[in-house]
């Protein structure tokens, strides 16, 4: 507080913030106190010096190009997924349910869910490696 | 925007259309720019946060309550994606090893307001102070002093009572003084 002048109203009466009955209490308590004064005049200064920093501040890059290629680009990740997936589904009732010997079929699962194991390991200890990773934030 | 139209354009994307989404992004990426430059003091970084705001806030979507204006809930994420940055970065000067040399304002905060504008003497000072401010004391004066926010919208923003909002704003008004003295330069 100063000279019965609490920081918050102080506050509000530099931003504008205060009622009528507020601002005539403050600039009666500024006309008498040049602790008062000086304080507004410091804060006044930051306050309109920051402000005539953001017309600097123009973004001169839309982002809107890049987050609708990342918005798309999700959309088209699960799409391929799907896609996949159902043909994957499909093509193996196809396969499984055609007249192929058994002995052939067996031997093609075994291939494919090898593939899947394969795949499933290898992404699972990169992703567990990331993960303790402590260096993962620093930009090589 | 009108706020009738941006419900519109917000009920579009939600049905889950990319294009009714850009209007969004148009109007409030300047002020979000403004914001994610004035919380991290550098301009590739900021962008970047804003881009992963916008797609954050596309994820999320779905959650957003159409009554409500689309500005204060956009800030709040960007804002906390802004602080996401600012510990990542933490965490990476932690394990870097640190030049003696190099000046303690974040990468390109020493440059970027320079390049992006031609200031005097006295704004150079007061924005290399403002980013020797903890984040707290800098998140408000960004949204008071660069956005030109209202109370009640920093209330709305960072969640806390409008009267919190006076107070937080004088204790960091007062740390920017303190730190414009500390720099030894004549202010103002």
């Amino acid at each position: 507080m100063t000279n019965n002048v609490s920081h918050e109203n102080l506050m509000r009466y530099l931003d504008g913030e205060a009622s009528p009955e507020e601002r005539a209490q403050i600039d009666a308590a500024v006309a008498s106190s040049t602790e008062l004064q000086r304080e507004l005049v410091i804060f006044r200064s930051m306050k309109n010096d920051l402000h005539a920093m953001s017309f600097g501040l123009a973004n001169d890059q839309s982002v809107w190009g890049a987050v609708h290629r990342r918005i798309t680009r999700r959309l088209g990740w699960i799409m391929l997924i799907a896609g996949f997936a159902i043909s994957g589904v499909y093509g193996s009732y196809l396969y499984f349910s055609s007249a192929i010997d058994a002995w052939e079929k067996l031997a093609t699962a075994a291939i494919g869910l090898g593939i899947l194991f394969l795949l499933g390991t290898v992404i699972y200890e990169r992703r567990k490696e990331w993960r303790t990773d402590p260096y993962r934030n620093v930009y090589r | 925007m009108q706020p009738e139209i941006e419900r519109e354009v917000i009920r579009l994307a939600k049905s889950g259309d990319p294009r009714s989404y850009e209007p969004l992004v148009r109007a409030y990426e300047g002020p979000g720019f403004r914001l994610a430059v004035g919380m991290l003091g550098s301009v590739d970084e900021a962008r970047d946060a804003l881009q992963d705001a916008f797609i954050k806030a596309w994820q999320s979507l779905h959650r957003f309550d159409i009554t409500r204006p689309f500005g204060p809930w956009f800030f709040q994420i960007l804002r906390n994606q802004c602080r996401d940055v600012i510990r990542s970065r933490q965490s990476r000067e932690r394990h870097e090893v640190r030049d003696e040399q190099i000046d303690v304002l974040p990468a390109g905060a020493s440059s970027d307001p320079r390049r992006l504008h031609e200031r005097s003497e006295a704004s150079l000072i007061l924005w290399k102070s403002l980013n020797t401010l903890g984040d707290e004391h800098r998140e408000i004066l960004v949204l008071k002093e660069l956005q030109g926010f209202r109370y009640s919208e920093i209330a709305n923003i960072l969640e806390i009572p409008e009267g919190t909002v006076a107070s937080r704003l004088y204790h960091a008004r007062n740390a920017l003084r303190e730190a414009l003295v500390a720099t030894d330069a004549e202010y103002p």
